[in-house]
């Protein structure tokens, strides 16, 4: 333990210890930044489809595309690669090195999903504005403020969504296609390929109550201003928070079951 | 006749080593059919709202959606296992000098001597998702139809190898330039009818970067019946684009000086 840390306590210490490890991973990734880029093209590229074809549909409705706007934006700020950051590190066997320091494996992970949120999201802005400017949107600072709560709450949920997925790599050797499925809800009951209103009636209903529109959809309906009055929002900070409970749950209790059986050859 | 049988034996040998883990090919099974059905839900959810989309009625659509399953399965299995990531892997660690030195053709050992043969489950899907279209479509394609949409989708399919062949051309002269997953990405526009997007793009889509032909134009021609005014420009800019792969990729082995010892 450093020596600054120690002075500090446990939730002190972790917290200092994730700055550092983003603040480690920033520069780490600044060197790569063409690779950043396509993670960013490949994160804008479903809400833009989406914004095309919903803007085909309705032409006269601008709400749709500045949906769309704010859905690309929480897409590129809230995008998790664990299944590459973290996965890979069980197959290759150099987890064995987190799991030496004396420190929670999970604080790397999340050190790294940071810094690549942030420069997503540097990079993602710009795509924002282009679109934005092409449709003609204009999203207001009040309502992106608004969303801040939810926001948070939801790049919470899909990091922790995401990171379970991922520890499916102590039992499979498929966890790219068990997140690609992950993803795949997501895009179908998160608000991707159309805002959760365009579900017919069931569908909606059951979208709600799962973690993918938490993730992604209700921050962008609340940015975009399509969300009126408190209960809405409160109802949905509600299911955020108990999605977030059960995934850190089975994330702890799966973590603890992978590493029994984690076993790595070599020095 | 002897890539052919090169080929055959490469493809043989690709689909014993998949098929020898069977959970994996169960896995792909089941996922292809997920993501199918997550496409084929967006269609209804889009048609549950309008009659049409930019022109497109629901059972168009349909078939459009096979069309684009068909030929992104024959991309998953023939094209990307070798093309993905050649800056890196060809150039920049020197796998190409093992290509130059086998006696085959270069451009074909790199672009087309491995495949994936499991991907080809979304052929399948693919033709079982046209077959619907078709018959709630009401008419039956003509065999002239027919005829013409085959000749399209192996135009469509020669344009995607040739430009995954000019991206990795640009190798050569950028090594570090890794377009391959913007081309990747670029793909998934196809998926709908290209008619929903605006100008500039639309024209890029048709022109420049040709995402039309590839579900688009084949679609129309099924279901519309073939236009000469269609069919030639697209045989004619099919055989253009791979001539031109051919050129650069023989223009840039003469810049390759080699990356390994």
């Amino acid at each position: 333990m450093t020596a600054p840390a120690a002075a500090y306590g446990r939730p002190a210490r972790v917290l200092l210890l994730i700055a550092l490890r983003i603040r480690l991973e920033v520069l780490e990734w600044s060197g790569t930044w063409w690779f950043l880029f396509t993670l960013v093209i490949q994160a804008v590229l479903g809400p833009l489809i989406g914004m095309f074809v919903w803007s085909a549909v309705y032409p006269a409705d601008s709400s749709i595309a500045t949906y769309y706007v704010a859905l690309l934006l929480v897409t590129v700020m809230t995008e998790s690669f664990e299944q590459f950051t973290f996965s890979e590190k069980i197959y290759d066997g150099t987890i064995s090195h987190d799991l030496l320091r004396p420190q929670p494996v999970v604080i790397t992970t999340i050190g790294t999903n940071i810094a690549i949120r942030i420069w997503l999201t540097v990079m993602g802005i710009p795509i924002a504005v282009l679109a934005a400017f092409a449709f003609g949107v204009s999203l207001t600072w009040a309502a992106a403020l608004s969303a801040l709560p939810v926001f948070v709450l939801g790049a919470t949920l899909s990091f922790c969504w995401i990171y379970t997925l991922s520890l499916t790599a102590f039992w499979t050797e498929r966890v790219h296609s068990i997140v690609g499925f992950g993803w795949t809800l997501n895009s179908l009951l998160g608000g991707t390929i159309a805002p959760l209103a365009f579900l017919p009636g069931p569908l909606q209903d059951i979208a709600r109550v799962l973690p993918f529109y938490g993730m992604l959809g209700l921050p962008a309906d609340v940015a975009a201003g399509r969300v009126h009055g408190l209960p809405p929002v409160l109802t949905g900070l509600a299911y955020q928070a108990a999605w977030i409970a059960v995934l850190v749950t089975s994330a702890v209790l799966l973590w603890r079951a992978g590493i029994r059986r984690y076993t790595v050859v070599g020095a | 006749m002897r890539l052919l049988r090169l080929f055959g034996a490469g493809f043989s040998r690709s689909a014993q080593a998949g098929l020898a883990f069977r959970i994996n090919l169960l896995f792909d099974i089941v996922l292809s059919i997920i993501g199918l059905f997550a496409t084929l839900a967006t269609v209804f959810i889009v048609y549950a709202r309008t009659d049409s989309l930019a022109g497109w009625t629901e059972t168009e659509t349909y078939v459009l959606i096979g069309t684009f399953q068909l030929l992104s399965s024959l991309k998953n299995t023939f094209i990307d296992p070798n093309l993905s990531w050649f800056p890196e892997n060809g150039i920049r660690q020197g796998k190409l000098d093992t290509f130059l030195l086998q006696p085959a053709p270069t451009l074909y050992l790199a672009s087309l001597a491995r495949s994936n043969p499991l991907a080809l489950v979304q052929f399948a899907l693919g033709v079982a998702v046209i077959a619907v279209g078709i018959s709630h479509h009401g008419q039956l394609p003509t065999p002239g139809a027919f005829l013409a949409w085959t000749m399209t989708l192996v135009a469509a399919l020669t344009v995607t190898w040739a430009m995954g062949v000019l991206l990795a051309c640009l190798a050569f002269w950028a090594p570090r330039l890794q377009l391959d997953v913007f081309y990747g990405s670029a793909w998934e526009l196809a998926r709908y009818p290209t008619d929903i997007y605006r100008r500039p793009l639309r024209l890029v889509l048709t022109y420049l970067f040709p995402l039309t032909l590839i579900a688009t134009i084949p679609t129309n021609t099924l279901l519309n019946g073939p236009r000469l005014l269609v069919l030639a420009p697209t045989v004619a800019g099919a055989a253009f684009t791979c001539l031109l792969a051919i050129t650069c990729w023989r223009l840039g082995l003469r810049r390759y000086t080699g990356a390994t010892s």
